[in-house]
């Protein structure tokens, strides 16, 4: 009987219930959108931060000073320390190895032109291009860490090509497809330029070479002098800022398994041996703070969707119920309880939730999809389907729709029924 | 008789129609004002954050510091070999800072610095750098300082650090003189900062006699507003190279063009829903009360005059709605700034005529809908209940 009622009842309103899973269905949309978007705005803010460069850099702790002033060498450092390229495959192996999205080591030495006097030498820095790091199936190296690096040609594809900075071009009168005769030892090696580049201060003046070429011309075979390290991290509170050897083992590990910068570089300095690794306090301090405003907003603006979303889904709720006080009346007056009545009522509430709550689900993850497609153009879209939002959003729509009933059931069952069903005639 | 109705139904004043309608049923009315009062706190609210959101993010960029560097002549424009000290001896001349300022803005943040290559007293060479101590605080303020510097005191990088004997008495060699400073201590950068040893910039000017060379600037605002600065100050400071810091100014902008994109997007996305639920509210109730209009049918009532009561019933609600719907909105808004920026976002008359707008379309379709729907009836039918 119970199951006749309720099938009845969908089958012959089909406006009310209309209007009523249409408020659902719209409300789980916006809140569904939100949400997926709220989610992965942390992501894809921190990808768009990524153009401001490293947050983490590793260098040799027995390094000289450098002694440079706006990105030039005053004076050559004193006393040089290496890295080994070798070690960078521990970064792996640290505890918050996937949250470490780049790795741009690079070696920065001199090299003569060959039929040039002796002393006569350009600067020059190794990089990775292109180099698969890791057991994921992405590449890192310079250009994935330097979006804003504007490159005429393309970055070198073989060991003999270079790429040469646009004021190290000028100078020597350099284009796509030349040739560069350098000093190897006794001996001269050919780069062909692959491409010029317009990147920072510091680098337009050199000629950008595969590391493994510059360690064979530079004569230091598997050496890096810095590491940049691009990683996703929490943005600092008090509590980052701790000294973690000061503090209680408890709170050490916590400190430790928070994705800090200052743990994150802590533990590379645990990793490697003789690094010095250190948080580039001008990216991460300023990102973490653009990073937290903008989810902030986000999450926010998702409490107002849901706020909003959910009063009018209970008013669409209250509104089809309080149309239907004949109904109840007769119902009442035929002898079935108010607990029937209202079950009936909460049933039928359930039932819409959960339907019209899934197809939002499904319609709100779509449109997150294609929104976050249009503004965060070229990123590698993530799932469009977020499972854990699923039992999230049905949830609160069933929450939401019950609540939103209750108060109109209340009203209705209250009045008498023969009240009711006159005031209907 | 009949006719005698009707003609006195037509002369029932509009006003009085309205108001025994709004009246009489006293819950509904309440609860379709409810409904309209937070379609419009929702758009005011979001409309407002909407319109304050560019200031906001700049504002929160401008923790990256100097966007845009002065310094003195083509010194990057040859080669720029290994040895480059010679574009030191390029100073900017002494009254620079007051004609950056006034070319970039009262609002602009103007750190100038000077810098000389000095010897520690365990002969190893050091970068010194002068600062303008309250303007590099303000434009670098992500460094982490121990103390700033004052007077004869000196603010020593921690790698630099490393390199002096005596980290409380500094003591430097330039050109042959020594310069006895006090160690406030260290700073932290995790740049090429950590490398150098800061002072206040008269205490190094009388010193090493050493000009500025580099004025680090910070225009507040995006692309537009930074490139705009960039002009005035070319054409202010002949002879000198200003430079935008390029990855700064494009990141800014692209962050900020997106984030508005995904508020915008957000914004249309939570009007609709609400404007849609409203809409179901708003003509449910009108639906409801089909056997009140038959009955005015039948009465003699015309079509448009039903339409315009209709309009009229829900043009007076929507625009009651804007009115506590902005207040409401409004505070919403502000407080959403309070938590999220640490700065409440002010009240905006500008929102209002656009959420009326919106408010009197979703009320307009809600009278309009249903009044098509009852066109299509018979009020004799409608009247005997089916």
């Amino acid at each position: 009987m119970f199951f006749r009622l309720l099938w009845e009842s969908f089958r012959r309103q089909r406006r009310r219930k209309l209007l009523a899973g249409v408020a659902i269905l719209l409300g789980t949309t916006a809140v569904t959108a939100m949400l997926a978007l709220a989610t992965t705005i942390g992501d894809r803010i921190h990808r768009e931060l990524a153009v401001y460069g490293a947050n983490i850099v590793i260098t040799p702790a027995a390094a000289g000073l450098e002694v440079n002033v706006g990105g030039v060498e005053v004076r050559p450092a004193t006393g040089s320390a290496y890295l080994k390229e070798s070690d960078l495959e521990k970064l792996q192996g640290i505890f918050w190895a996937n949250n470490i999205t780049g790795v741009s080591p690079e070696l920065r030495f001199t090299v003569g032109l060959a039929g040039h006097a002796e002393e006569q030498k350009i600067p020059a820095v190794g990089l990775w291009f292109g180099h698969v790091f890791g057991t994921g199936t992405g590449t890192t190296g310079a250009p994935a860490m330097h979006p804003l690096w504007r490159l005429v040609g393309a970055w070198p594809s073989a060991p003999d090509q270079g790429v040469a900075g646009r004021v190290l071009a000028e100078g020597l009168g350099l284009k796509a497809g030349d040739t560069l005769a350098l000093r190897d030892g006794s001996s001269t090696r050919v780069i062909r330029v692959s491409g010029v580049v317009d990147a920072d201060e510091e680098t337009n003046g050199e000629l950008l070479l595969p590391l493994a070429t510059a360690q064979v011309l530079a004569g230091l075979p598997g050496a890096v002098s810095m590491v940049e390290v691009s990683a996703k991290t929490r943005p600092e509170d008090a509590f980052a800022r701790k000294d973690p050897a000061a503090l209680s083992p408890k709170d050490r590990d916590v400190w430790y398994c928070r994705p800090y910068a200052n743990s994150i570089a802590f533990q590379i300095r645990e990793a490697i041996p003789g690094a010095d690794a250190e948080q580039v306090r001008r990216v991460e301090q300023s990102e973490g703070n653009v990073l937290k405003r903008i989810s902030g907003l986000m999450w926010l603006v998702s409490l107002a969707a849901l706020v909003a979303a959910g009063f009018a889904v209970s008013a669409a709720m209250a509104t089809a119920i309080l149309e239907r006080r004949g109904e109840i009346g007769l119902l009442r007056s035929l002898g079935a309880s108010r607990g029937a009545v209202a079950a009936l009522f909460y049933v039928e509430a359930a039932v819409l939730a959960v339907v019209a709550g899934s197809l939002g689900f499904l319609a709100g993850s779509g449109l997150a999809a294609w929104l976050g497609a249009r503004i965060f153009p070229g990123e590698s879209a993530g799932a469009v389907l977020n499972p854990v939002l699923l039992p999230v959003v049905v949830g609160l729509a069933l929450l939401v729709a019950v609540a939103g009933s209750t108060p109109a059931i209340r009203q209705a069952l209250r009045m008498e029924p023969s009240a009711v069903l006159r005031a209907g005639a | 008789m009949a006719v005698a109705v009707a003609r006195h139904g037509a002369g029932l004043g509009m006003g009085r129609m309205l108001r025994q309608s709004l009246l009489h049923r006293r819950g509904r009315s309440l609860s379709a004002l409810l409904a309209m009062t937070v379609s419009a706190a929702v758009a005011t609210a979001l409309l407002t954050l909407y319109s304050d959101l560019d200031a906001k993010l700049h504002r929160e960029f401008r923790s990256f510091g100097a966007n845009v560097v002065v310094t003195a002549g083509a010194a990057a424009g040859q080669g720029s070999g290994s040895g480059l000290a010679a574009g030191q001896a390029n100073y900017l001349p002494a009254d620079v800072v007051a004609r950056v300022q006034t070319a970039a803005g009262a609002e602009a943040v103007v750190a100038p610095f000077a810098y000389a290559v000095a010897t520690t007293d365990r002969g190893t060479p050091v970068v010194v750098a002068g600062m303008e101590v309250g303007a590099t605080r303000r434009l670098d303020r992500w460094w982490k300082v121990d103390a700033w510097p004052a007077g004869q005191e000196a603010l020593l990088g921690q790698k630099a650090a490393n390199f002096v004997a005596d980290e409380r008495a500094v003591k430097l060699t330039y050109a042959g003189r020594v310069a006895e400073l006090k160690g406030v201590g260290r700073l932290r950068t995790g740049a090429e900062e950590d490398s150098r040893i800061y002072m206040p910039m008269a205490a190094f000017t009388a010193w090493t006699g050493v000009g500025r060379s580099v004025v680090e600037v910070q225009v507040p605002g995006g692309a537009a507003r930074v490139e705009a600065a960039v002009g005035r100050m070319r054409a202010a400071l002949p002879g000198m190279t200003v430079a935008p810091v390029r990855a700064l100014v494009e990141g800014e902008s692209r962050i900020v063009d997106r984030t508005r994109a995904l508020m915008f997007g957000s914004v249309v996305l939570i009007a609709l829903t609400v404007g849609v639920s409203v809409l179901a509210t708003m003509s449910a109730s009108v639906l409801e009360r089909r056997r009140d209009f038959a009955l005015m049918r039948a009465l003699g009532g015309s079509e448009g005059q039903l339409l315009r009561l209709f309009l009229l019933e829900g043009l007076l609600l929507a625009g009651a709605g804007v009115g506590l719907g902005w207040v409401l909105g409004s505070g919403v808004a502000w407080a959403i700034g309070e938590l999220n920026f640490e700065t409440g976002t002010m009240p905006r008359v500008a929102v209002v005529p656009l959420v009326l707008g919106l408010n009197l379309m979703i009320a307009a379709f809600a009278a309009v809908l249903p009044a098509r729907v009852l066109r299509g009836l018979e009020p004799a039918a409608l009247l005997k209940g089916e």
